[in-house]
């Protein structure tokens, strides 16, 4: 019910995105923190529609896969239906906060939106809370992409230090090149190029195959791994005033194109060959968004879009294929293609598109990706070559072993929910190999965004040997080649997955996590061994950042010793009292001493703020010291013996550790008063003010008044906090019984 | 306090002192608040004062036996409450009526009923609700924190 519920609000959705596109969009701008000059800024332009309606149209089709898929998934695994709700809901945010990412035009709002997507895939990869594997690519997931994303804002709020704004609109217009933008343009693309799993931050997506089938799928298509070449695209204009960040995205594409088209090349799992596949086709787009042009920032937006069509018509195909059979290799899977002609059929279609053979989107989208090329030189003409050849090998690899060949897993019956999807997206693939003009719109549109300027693309059939053609006959002959030669291939897969592994981002990821958990839990074993390190774990930090703010900040005049007159005279001996009665409580043994020593100390400092015109404070501070020494009393009647006992065993060095840690922040908090007393302020000024305004509030105590009227508000939250506490102790204790 | 040899619980001058102490910090605890908006003190203080009365009890005698002699120790929770009711009512009346939190009657200009030094105005009644919030929960932490064992000398 709550699937076809997400369902149907994704098909709205969806319809809604469609009817704003062709009325041509619009913007909306309301005001969230002023203060900081943030605005909840959308605008439904080109970019925003493309993305909107991907995440909303795919979404349906998803969606209404997986509440077929989901309901057998949780009944092979013997789990409650109930389970549904931790599931939907997070589907439905994923793609709300797709289309907000897609529609926002501030820079912190893009933030805002691309953690959320991260949030959102968390709770869907660790779907399948019980296995470990699920729960550790989930936590993954979120590191890999939530670390770098602090860069995104990082470049966001360089960018408002030097032009004052967090609006993209803004910007484009404003920024000047330079090294700030560099700078902010890096910061921005780390981000982005993490979320699109791209090298060397690419491994948490294979490991995110640990999730259901049509999270997956969702992910890798629509959401997600698109939010960062989404990311690319909205800001592509100011990327674009930067070699650096230009060579940068070039660089990092064409290495995962290579990188994840090898791996795909060897691997066993289907969803990790699609997985791979994914890193592969995602750096095409970020490849195309580091070459600048029209045609580019085109060719990259039509990509997006053809590449989540079928991608998205594999995850599901080969869930339905795992659902049937209840196999997910290659090795012991084949020949189903004599008994699942259906899926079989719209798989091909997918993985023609993937290849970019004629009649499907894949073509066109590879003609525009050489044609860009064609334009920035021998070297990424060829690179594009070879990486559509990669392709071609291993998407045709998956799909012969999977199809071809003996039947090696008998499949059961599969349900239409889980075959419908899958054969609307091939057509879907197939109308834009036909019929590109809807795509090519839509693109065109999106491209104009990430060009800030004006993109025409025009994608169609030539029958002559023009470059675009011959580069792909070539790719055509280069992955034929590459998939009939099995043995070198899955040779050169395996050394380099075995590379991969020993040299691998993945190794420093988990060296990494693992060494900050062992220092983290050295710090916590070390604050929390004995009361002493828990104070001093206070104490010192506070004295140390005391005493470096003031050799920091050098005030003429800062320590000087006043004048003595009046009161002082009876506040000297007091203070003197109350340093001896310290002394005391730190050198006496036995336990009644030290609770007197104390109550000494604070009944001293309680006459001294008498003298010093604070009778209010004086007077609580005298009740204060009285129920503290009343407790401790009360408390010594319960303990054995009178002295505490020694401590067996400590080494030498701690001999020292205390009278070190009293000494440095004892100094601390001595250079502080004493600095503030060199230079007393004028009372400041709300201070006058209430002094002025209590007799007209009808009270002479200035505190009380301050207390039950001025500053009312906040003395109900404390006296609230006590009740609270009360209430909590209470539970702990009496089992919620006041009584 | 209690040495090894010594009797467990406290001297019976301990437990004379905290039964004498109980009456006079009452009057010491009213006359803090009565007087509290035009001089030193406040229902917080006044609290502390019956609070530590109550807390010096329980020491002296065991919990459990200070509260049956005082049985109107039963009602603290109620006291604890309806003290935070009170400070609510006393503050939020004027959302009522339209005005910010906490715009005390009478307000600036108009006169105030005095009896004897205590004003009446809603700042006070505000004053009021935390002495008894603060009483209450006072002893109904003592009342917890001496559940665990029960009476060790009864």
């Amino acid at each position: 019910m709550q699937g076809w519920a997400s369902c149907a609000t994704a098909a709205v959705g969806f319809v809604v995105c469609l009817v704003a596109w062709q009325r041509g969009g619009g913007t909306v701008s309301l005001p969230w923190v002023p203060s900081l000059d943030l605005r909840l800024s959308f605008a439904f332009d080109g970019l925003a529609a493309l993305y909107s309606l991907l995440a909303t149209g795919v979404g349906v089709l998803v969606f209404a896969y997986g509440t077929r898929y989901l309901r057998q998934h949780l009944v092979e695994d013997d789990r409650p239906l109930a389970e549904r709700r931790r599931f939907w809901p997070w589907m439905a945010l994923f793609a709300a906060a797709m289309v907000g990412l897609a529609t926002a035009t501030d820079l912190v709002l893009v933030f805002v939106f691309f953690d959320l997507t991260a949030v959102c895939s968390y709770f869907l990869i660790g779907f399948d809370r019980e296995r470990r594997a699920a729960r550790t690519a989930a936590l993954t997931a979120l590191l890999v992409t939530i670390v770098p994303a602090v860069a995104l804002l990082a470049g966001a709020v360089l960018l408002y230090s030097t032009y004052g704004t967090f609006s993209i609109p803004e910007l484009v217009a404003t920024v000047e090149p330079g090294t700030t933008t560099t700078v902010a343009g890096l910061l921005i693309a780390v981000a982005a190029l993490a979320k699109s799993a791209q090298v060397p931050l690419h491994f948490w997506l294979p490991r995110a195959m640990e999730a259901p089938t049509p999270v997956s799928a969702y992910l890798h298509s629509a959401a997600m791994v698109a939010a960062g070449v989404l990311v690319l695209g909205r800001v592509h204009p100011l990327l674009a005033r930067s070699e650096v960040v230009l060579t940068v995205l070039l660089v990092v594409g064409l290495t995962s194109v290579a990188v994840g088209g090898v791996l795909a090349l060897g691997r066993d799992e289907l969803k990790q060959v699609l997985a791979y596949s994914t890193i592969s086709q995602y750096g095409y787009v970020v490849t195309l968004y580091g070459m600048v042009g029209a045609a580019a920032a085109g060719a990259a937006a039509f990509y997006v879009v053809v590449h989540a069509v079928a991608k998205s018509a594999l995850f599901l195909s080969a869930g339905a294929v795992t659902t049937a059979t209840g196999e997910d290799r290659l090795s012991r899977l084949g020949g189903l293609g004599r008994r699942m002609p259906v899926l079989a059929a719209a798989t091909g279609v997918a993985a023609a598109t993937l290849a970019a053979l004629p009649l499907t989107g894949g073509f066109f989208s590879d003609e525009l990706f050489f044609a860009a090329a064609k334009e920035h030189g021998p070297v990424l003409t060829v690179a594009s070559v070879l990486a559509a050849a990669l392709t071609f090998a291993y998407i045709g690899r998956y799909w012969i072993r999977l199809f071809l060949g003996p039947l090696a897993t008998a499949p059961a019956a599969l349900s239409p929910v889980l075959l419908v999807p899958v054969v609307v997206l091939a057509l879907v693939a197939v109308a834009a190999g036909v019929v590109p003009s809807p795509i090519t719109t839509l693109a065109e549109g999106a491209g104009a965004v990430s060009h800030a300027a004006p993109v025409t693309l025009s994608p169609a059939y030539h029958l002559d040997l023009r470059a675009t053609n011959v580069m792909a006959l070539a790719a055509w002959a280069l992955g034929g080649l590459l998939l009939a030669a099995a043995g070198l291939r899955d040779r050169a897969s395996r050394l380099v997955a075995t590379a991969g592994d020993r040299l691998g981002p993945r190794r420093a990821y988990t060296a990494s996590v693992i060494g900050l958990r062992r220092v983290s839990e050295r710090l916590h074993d070390w604050e929390t061994r004995d009361l002493r390190s828990s104070i001093a774990a206070v104490l010192v930090p506070a004295g140390a950042l005391a005493a470096a703010a003031f050799a920091a900040t050098p005030v003429a005049r800062a320590f000087t010793v006043g004048p003595i007159a009046g009161a002082d005279w009876l506040v000297l001996p007091l203070l003197v009292l109350v340093g001896v009665a310290t002394l005391v409580a730190a050198r006496t043994r036995e336990r009644l001493g030290i609770v007197l020593a104390l109550a000494a100390v604070g009944f001293g400092l309680a006459a001294v703020y008498a003298l010093r015109a604070a009778p209010d404070v004086a007077l609580v501070a005298v009740l204060v010291e009285t129920m503290l020494t009343l407790v401790f009393l009360a408390a010594l009647g319960r303990l054995p013996g009178t002295e505490p006992r020694r401590e067996h065993g400590r080494r030498r060095g701690q001999r020292w550790r205390d009278p070190l840690i009293a000494t440095v922040s004892g100094l601390g908090a001595f250079v502080v008063i004493w600095g503030y007393l060199s230079e007393p302020r004028e009372a400041p000024s709300v201070a006058a003010e209430q002094i002025r305004l209590a007799p007209a509030a009808h009270g002479q105590d200035v505190v009380t008044v301050i207390v039950a009227d001025f500053r009312g508000l906040d003395t109900l939250g404390e006296i609230t906090v006590l009740l609270i506490a009360a209430i909590g102790v209470a539970t702990l204790l009496g089992r919620g019984r006041l009584w | 306090m209690t040495g090894p040899d010594a009797p467990p619980g406290p001297t019976v001058i301990v437990r004379v002192v905290a039964r004498l102490l109980l009456a006079p910090s009452v009057v010491v605890a009213v006359a803090l608040i009565v007087k509290g908006y035009t001089a030193v003190g406040d229902g917080f203080a006044a609290g502390m004062v019956v609070g530590l009365a109550v807390a010096l009890n329980a020491v002296a005698l065991g919990a459990r036996r200070a509260e049956a002699a005082l049985p109107v120790l039963r009602h603290a929770p109620y006291a604890a409450v309806g003290g935070a009711l009170l400070a609510l009512a006393s503050g939020f009346f004027p959302v009522a009526l339209g005005e910010p939190v906490f715009s005390h009657r009478p307000g600036p200009d108009e006169k105030v009923v005095s009896v004897g030094k205590a004003e009446l105005m809603t700042a006070v009644s505000f004053d009021v609700g935390i002495f008894l919030l603060v009483v209450g929960v006072v002893t109904v932490l003592v009342h917890q924190l001496a559940e665990p064992d029960q009476e060790p000398q009864a």
